[in-house]
């Protein structure tokens, strides 16, 4: 699981790589730990590469909105695919989330 | 008659007139009764001291007659013993005797044979009445020797004058002949011996006509007979000196008539009432003198008493009149009275066809009928105050039956509808009937899917009616929300026995039956609470062991036991309440659990133990058995029958990892291997393998206390349906599938992390299934193989 964070027009983008599942959360989440201290910008994941997520990967992303939310910061979820996008639909998260 | 009878019924004014009548008629004749009855005393003793009187009168006339005779007689009898030597002066005397009384008949001075020598034989100076003079000649002769006669005997006879019964008297000269009856008196010379007798007649007529001549009634008639009851003196005058008072007797005995007669010739004076030919009749009777005749009146009872009855009946038809009068008087007075009732009546009448304001007639009147029309406009009001009372009771009953209609419906709706058949299921068939005694009731009966375990519960709440129906729908809501995070019946049941208890003011309880049936192996868990042991029908006919817990709602802090059975393929279980058992017919005979076990008996051997045949039957038995009678309790019944088929097993694999989430990839490797092989479509396979993840993850992180290792055990099976991924682990017990289902719908600040995995779970498998086995969670996701088209 590969995660690429680096800003681009202003908005912060993190780019995942791989597979999300609950053996790589932790040092996931810790790679991405940088977007909770985003203010006044927007924030992108780009989840083209990301083949697999399961509830440990939606935990973090759920964390990561709710606190730069808090600070006014949209979140963007970028290029989804069919299974990753099924995982969100099941959980309701396709609500909660804006796509791009 | 019947019909005057019927008209004296219907009106009271003839009634009350009748009676008025009828006792003052009952007055009047006692009252003149008694007037009468006294008065004829009175007119009765007037007319006997009347007829007395003229009877002593008489008597005294007659006797005065007599004296005069027999003085008479005495005065010429001492002429003629003065001078006794001279014929001619006897003829003066003879003469004398009549000149100076007109009254007397005849007088005979006649004398022995040859006593006037120079006369010859006979000698009799016989002086007669004839016309306006008096004839005086010799009487004796050839033709008439009178010494042969009684009334020259008789005196010598008896030694005394005397006088004779009466005879015929025969005027040769005139040719006549006079009844008369004769004083005579022997004469005596100076030496006492007989010379001759002086014989004086009266007329028995003219006594007649002097006795007769006082009449008291003008139609009575006065009588005298002789001493041997001859008849002198009669108004008939054919009966004269040829009938005796007992001529008639002898034909027709008559003991009055012969009585009255001895009296009369005893010399007995009287009165007699009796019947003389045919007439009441009152006889006074008195003897004349020393002549031994006897004389009496005889007044018919018509005289005395004609004037008294002619005005007692005069009275009668008088009072009887008055009395009709009476009554037409009274009957118009009364109808008149009740002219007002007669009005009340029709207002009455009125009222009763529906116009309650009708207004009463106001009679103004302070009396009876006053009050009674006041009563009635009392009772009017009435009577509109309580038909409103009425009309809102009865809306309000309506709009409470329309409300139990409704409450029936839910109560209904609340049941489930949808019964599982061979279509939509291949490893359970079920059906159930509830037919409540009234519109709602106490009976209940639930059953859901929840993975892969069929929940089903039946109950019985204590009575009926609209408590009963609140309680149930209370256990049955109850029942789903604790069986929701129970998975076992016997924790089920007490969950829900202590959360009904608690709020059981009631003191109401119900049985109950719940049971959890393990779709995949047949297995079924139970807890029986105080409710009847259901059927099973399968390889015969046999009930279900239960134990004996008590009813739910009873006593919060009962534990209830859990059972198990093996439900083999092709079994049905049948449960029902008592209200099949207690079914009642019209004879208060019970259905019983005979006739259930005979009617599911026959249903397995024609091979209907179908849920819907086997409840088909049985409630065509209870119909059948109970006939027209109302249906007491009831009637509940479910059916659920275990068809599933085990399929051959195609595959098994198996995998086993330590409790450490950086195995997942293993893990992910596994199921993706697997699911290929069995040609999944990759999407498929993708929910597949984050289900898989999640469920194993689980398991990893909590089954086992932190930082302690320990095994997951990962089974793949599959036939040709579908795939089974068993998760087993020795970590304490932990159902996945009674966690809180997950809000999807929250929003981002309030979603939670927790239960995603198993929300994810659920979504993505067909079925998942926990169970406790031998310390172990076995915890099984079940899938059917969705083929990649190509």
């Amino acid at each position: 699981m590969n995660v690429t964070i680096q800003e681009q027009d202003g908005n912060m983008v993190a780019i995942l790589v791989g597979n999300l599942d609950t053996s790589v959360a932790a040092e996931t989440e810790k790679a991405m730990s940088p977007l909770y201290n985003v203010e006044g910008k927007n924030i992108i994941i780009d989840c083209t590469g990301l083949a697999y997520i399961s509830s440990a990967g939606l935990r973090i992303f759920l964390s990561i909105l709710q606190i730069t939310k808090e600070k006014g910061c949209h979140v963007y979820i970028k290029g989804i695919n069919d299974n990753v996008r099924a995982v969100f639909t099941i959980t309701g998260f396709s609500n909660i989330f804006e796509f791009v | 008659m019947k019909k005057i009878i019927a008209y004296i019924r219907r009106k009271l004014s003839v009634r009350v007139s009748l009676w008025v009548v009828f006792f003052a008629a009952v007055i009047f004749n006692v009252a003149l009764g008694f007037l009468f009855y006294q008065a004829r005393d009175a007119v009765y003793q007037e007319a006997v001291s009347r007829a007395m009187q003229i009877l002593d009168k008489t008597s005294l006339r007659v006797e005065g007659i007599l004296n005069r005779v027999e003085v008479a007689s005495n005065m010429t009898k001492w002429l003629v013993q003065r001078h006794p030597d001279k014929p001619d002066s006897i003829f003066v005397y003879s003469r004398g005797m009549l000149a100076n009384n007109p009254d007397f008949y005849n007088c005979s001075i006649a004398f022995e044979p040859y006593y006037f020598k120079d006369r010859g034989l006979y000698f009799s100076a016989y002086t007669k009445h004839v016309a306006d003079t008096l004839r005086t000649i010799q009487g004796g002769s050839d033709h008439y020797q009178y010494f042969y006669s009684d009334w020259y005997l008789m005196p010598q006879l008896l030694e005394r004058p005397c006088w004779t019964e009466p005879y015929m008297d025969l005027d040769v000269a005139t040719n006549t002949s006079e009844m008369v009856t004769s004083y005579c008196q022997a004469i005596k010379n100076h030496e006492g011996k007989m010379i001759g007798v002086i014989n004086v007649s009266l007329s028995i007529s003219w006594l007649s006509q002097t006795i007769s001549a006082t009449k008291p009634y003008p139609h009575s008639y006065s009588i005298m007979i002789g001493r041997g009851g001859t008849y002198f003196v009669h108004p008939d005058t054919t009966k004269i000196t040829r009938q005796t008072i007992f001529t008639q007797t002898m034909e027709q005995p008559d003991t009055a008539l012969t009585a009255l007669g001895h009296a009369m010739q005893r010399g007995e004076e009287g009165m007699k009432h009796m019947e003389l030919n045919g007439v009441d009749c009152y006889v006074f009777y008195k003897p004349l003198g020393q002549t031994g005749c006897s004389m009496a009146i005889v007044c018919p009872e018509s005289d005395i008493f004609g004037g008294f009855d002619r005005l007692r009946n005069s009275v009668r038809a008088i009072v009887f009149i008055g009395l009709l009068l009476m009554l037409y008087l009274f009957i118009r007075i009364i109808t008149r009275e009740l002219q007002p009732l007669r009005q009340l009546a029709d207002e009455a009448e009125t009222i009763a066809s529906g116009q309650f304001d009708a207004t009463l007639p106001d009679f103004r009147r302070v009396d009876e009928i006053g009050q009674l029309s006041h009563s009635f406009g009392n009772m009017q009001q009435s009577l509109v105050k309580y038909i409103e009372e009425l009309k809102n009771t009865t809306a309000q009953k309506a709009s409470i039956e329309s409300d139990l209609r409704i409450a029936s419906d839910i109560q209904m709706g609340m049941l489930p509808k949808q019964f599982p058949t061979k279509a939509d299921r291949d490893d359970v068939v079920l059906y159930a009937s509830l037919t409540p005694a009234k519109e709602v009731g106490g009976d209940l009966f639930d059953f859901y899917f929840r993975d892969e375990k069929l929940f089903f519960c039946i109950g019985d709440v204590s009575g009926k009616g609209v408590p009963a129906s609140l309680f149930m729908a209370v256990t049955r809501s109850t029942f789903r929300t604790v069986s929701a995070h129970e998975s076992m019946p016997d924790r089920i049941v007490t969950t829900m026995n202590r959360t009904i208890a608690d709020m059981n003011k009631t003191h109401m309880f119900v049985t109950l039956f719940v049971g959890v049936l393990d779709l995949p192996t047949g297995r079924m868990y139970y807890c029986n609470a105080g409710h009847d042991a259901p059927l099973l029908v399968g390889a015969g006919v046999g009930v279900l062991t239960c134990d004996a817990n008590i009813p739910v709602g009873f006593l919060p802090s009962w534990k209830y036991t859990l059972q198990e059975a093996h439900i083999f393929t092709g079994t049905t279980i049948l449960l029902f309440t008592d209200g099949l058992t207690e079914a009642m017919d019209g004879a208060n005979n019970q259905f019983q659990m005979e006739r259930v076990n005979e009617v599911a008996a026959r249903a397995l051997t024609d091979q209907q133990q179908g849920p819907h045949e086997l409840i088909g039957r049985m409630t065509e038995a209870v119909h059948e058995f109970v006939g027209d009678a109302e249906q007491s309790d009831d009637l509940t019944m479910m059916a659920i029958q275990y068809i599933r088929q085990q399929s051959d097993v195609r595959m098994r694999k198996s995998i086993v990892l330590p409790n450490d989430t950086k195995e997942v990839p293993r893990l992910n490797a596994f199921v993706s291997d697997i699911c290929e092989d069995l040609g999944f479509d990759p999407n498929v396979a993708a929910d597949v393998k984050v289900a898989v993840e999640e469920a194993v993850v689980n398991v990893m992180k909590y089954a086992y206390p932190p930082g302690k290792p320990g095994d997951v055990t990962i089974e793949a099976a599959s036939n040709d349906i579908r795939v089974k991924f068993t998760i087993i682990d020795s970590g304490k017990p932990f159902d996945p599938t009674v966690q809180a289902p997950v809000d999807t719908t929250l929003s981002a600040t309030e979603r939670t992390i927790g239960g995603l995995g198993i929300h994810i779970m659920r979504q993505n498998m067909d079925s998942i299934n926990y169970e406790r086995m031998d310390n172990l969670n076995v915890l099984t996701l079940r899938k059917k193989i969705v083929k990649a088209e190509n």
